[in-house]
């Protein structure tokens, strides 16, 4: 059993080691475009991945500005698609479930927004029809994938990519869990020397 | 708006069409916004930036650019244009350029077509330069439509490169509060400049050059934190400037830049063509006081009646549409 805790440890360990740096750091400078903006970011994914935009928006909206939920400054806006579960089995009952993202997704999209899709495969044809739907709209779009970025790795213009073989699910979502826990410190250390700074000046 | 560091002037065609021009620069939090209203029940069109025009058909406007995008996509009658923005045109921060950018993406929209970055800058500068035919380089165009920290390479056959440069948010903050930037409270405009500087392309090639292949090693010195060294960079690129073209600097700008290196700044340059606009300085924080007191008397002193310091923040954003009521846009 220790050997199977090491092996997988070690599987992490590597795709943590090989991290597309310059993406990530592509990605931030998205969000912090769309902050400047007042813009919003739509988040989503299926199964885990929801799990993970879950996560996100909850860590975008309110951990990144815990040591300052006084402060009266411009905050981060972050919503999980579809927002409610009503949602959802409407879309994917009435239409089909290719649009449960798109489809809300296209009531509230404006230029000034910014969406994280995260797909292990890259290829769920619904987190696709998001994406395509953003850049037909000129929204930028963060990608998180794995095994080998599929589609959506190709239409996003921060393409994180955890590479690993086909299947890795638990691998890949491992990783998307430290990227999103990276990106949310960054902000988090961001808003607080902002905070210092401008009370500085 | 953007400040430009190192490697202006390189953008030219008659230079990089011979050797890749390079510019770094950055966006900052100076903004132009232009206003476009359909008026589908007056048959003119009207145009209203530091004058006010209203005229029948866009050939009859004087402002060439509004004039010339107009009617280069054949829009003839029932639209208000208006323009505003955190600076007068002419203090060298990319203002006149910017505005050919959201004007460009705002007559998109108007048009119900949303256009990326690159189309917005390749459009703008096709305005500037083709329709328009004012004797400027592209790196301005570039810096409104794709903001933030940017390296721009212009090639040979007219495509650009634009490269990210992914500098932390500590990094741009100590960068940016070692910035100084004084306005000579004289505006000039590029073209005045950059006409005899086009001229000076041969006999300068060397020096441009030099100044293109300066721009990897000032991001070297951008991701290693090396302020001071950055300072230098930009007064060596400022003194190389100079002699460009006679009219980049004159005695009142030397005067400035003197007596702001003479109390302690580390480097610095004049932002845009030069000629006018703006002095800026890399300044060590202990030495700001020190060097904002001595501008405010140089200035002074050479009667520069409107000079004073631009406070600036570095921004990550470019062009956006902050509003489009437009039910044409399709969705």
């Amino acid at each position: 059993m220790k050997e199977f805790i090491r092996d997988f440890a070690k599987k992490v360990e590597v795709c943590l080691e090989d991290l597309p740096t310059e993406e990530i750091a592509k990605a931030i400078n998205i969000i912090q475009a769309c902050y400047e903006r007042d813009g919003r970011i739509y988040i989503f994914g299926n199964g885990g991945s929801l799990a993970i935009a879950t996560h996100w928006v909850s860590d975008i909206n309110k951990t990144i500005f815990s040591h300052h939920l006084d402060h009266p400054g411009r905050r981060f806006q972050a919503v999980r698609l579809p927002s409610t579960e009503s949602e959802i089995t409407a879309w994917a009952n009435d239409v089909g479930y290719d649009m449960v993202f798109a489809g809300p997704l296209r009531n509230y999209l404006q230029e000034t927004d910014v969406i994280i899709a995260i797909s292990s495969s890259g290829n769920s044809a619904n987190i696709i029809k998001a994406a395509q739907l953003a850049r037909e709209q000129g929204v930028p779009v963060i990608g998180l994938s794995g095994f080998d970025g599929g589609e959506l790795n190709k239409l996003s213009d921060a393409k994180i990519l955890v590479k690993t073989e086909k299947g890795e699910y638990e691998v890949v979502e491992s990783a998307h869990g430290t990227i999103m826990h990276l990106i949310t410190k960054y902000f988090k250390d961001y808003f607080d020397y902002l905070v210092e700074y401008r009370a500085a000046k | 708006m953007r400040i430009s560091f190192v490697g202006g002037g390189t953008d030219l065609p008659d230079f990089y069409k011979r050797y890749p021009g390079r510019v770094i620069s950055t966006s900052i939090d100076k903004f132009v916004y232009v206003a476009i209203n359909r008026t589908s029940l007056v048959d003119k069109i009207s145009a209203r930036y530091n004058f006010a025009e209203t005229v029948d058909h866009p050939s009859e406007l004087k402002h060439t650019r509004i004039k010339a995008a107009l009617l280069d996509m054949d829009i003839t009658k029932g639209l208000e244009i208006a323009s505003f923005a955190s600076l007068s045109q002419g203090t060298g921060m990319g203002s006149s350029s910017s505005f050919s950018v959201a004007l460009i993406k705002a007559l998109y929209a108007y048009q119900g077509k949303r256009i990326g970055k690159r189309e917005a800058a390749e459009t703008a500068a096709r305005l500037e330069i083709e329709l328009v035919g004012e004797p400027i380089g592209k790196q301005d165009q570039y810096a409104a439509a794709f903001g933030g920290f940017n390296i721009f390479q212009f090639n040979a056959n007219g495509s650009v490169d634009v490269k990210p440069i992914l500098l932390g948010y500590k990094s741009a903050f100590e960068f940016q509060n070692h910035l100084l930037v004084f306005f000579t409270g004289t505006a000039r405009q590029a073209s005045s400049v950059l006409t005899e500087q086009k001229g000076n392309i041969d006999k300068k090639f060397e020096t441009l050059k030099e100044m293109s292949d300066s721009v990897p090693e000032f991001e070297a010195r951008l991701l290693k934190g090396d302020i001071k060294g950055l300072g230098a960079m930009l007064h060596e690129g400022w003194v190389k400037k100079k002699t460009l073209s006679s009219n980049v600097s004159n005695s009142a700008i030397d005067g400035l830049y003197e007596a702001g290196m003479h109390h302690g700044a580390w480097g610095g340059k004049v932002l845009g063509a030069g000629g006018g606009g703006c002095v800026m300085f890399v300044v060590p924080p202990s030495k700001r006081v020190a060097v904002h007191a001595a501008l405010v008397e140089k200035a002074s002193g050479l009667g520069m009646k409107n000079a004073k310091e631009i406070p600036i923040d570095f921004i990550q954003s470019g062009v956006e549409i902050v509003h489009n009521s437009d039910k044409n846009i399709s969705l």
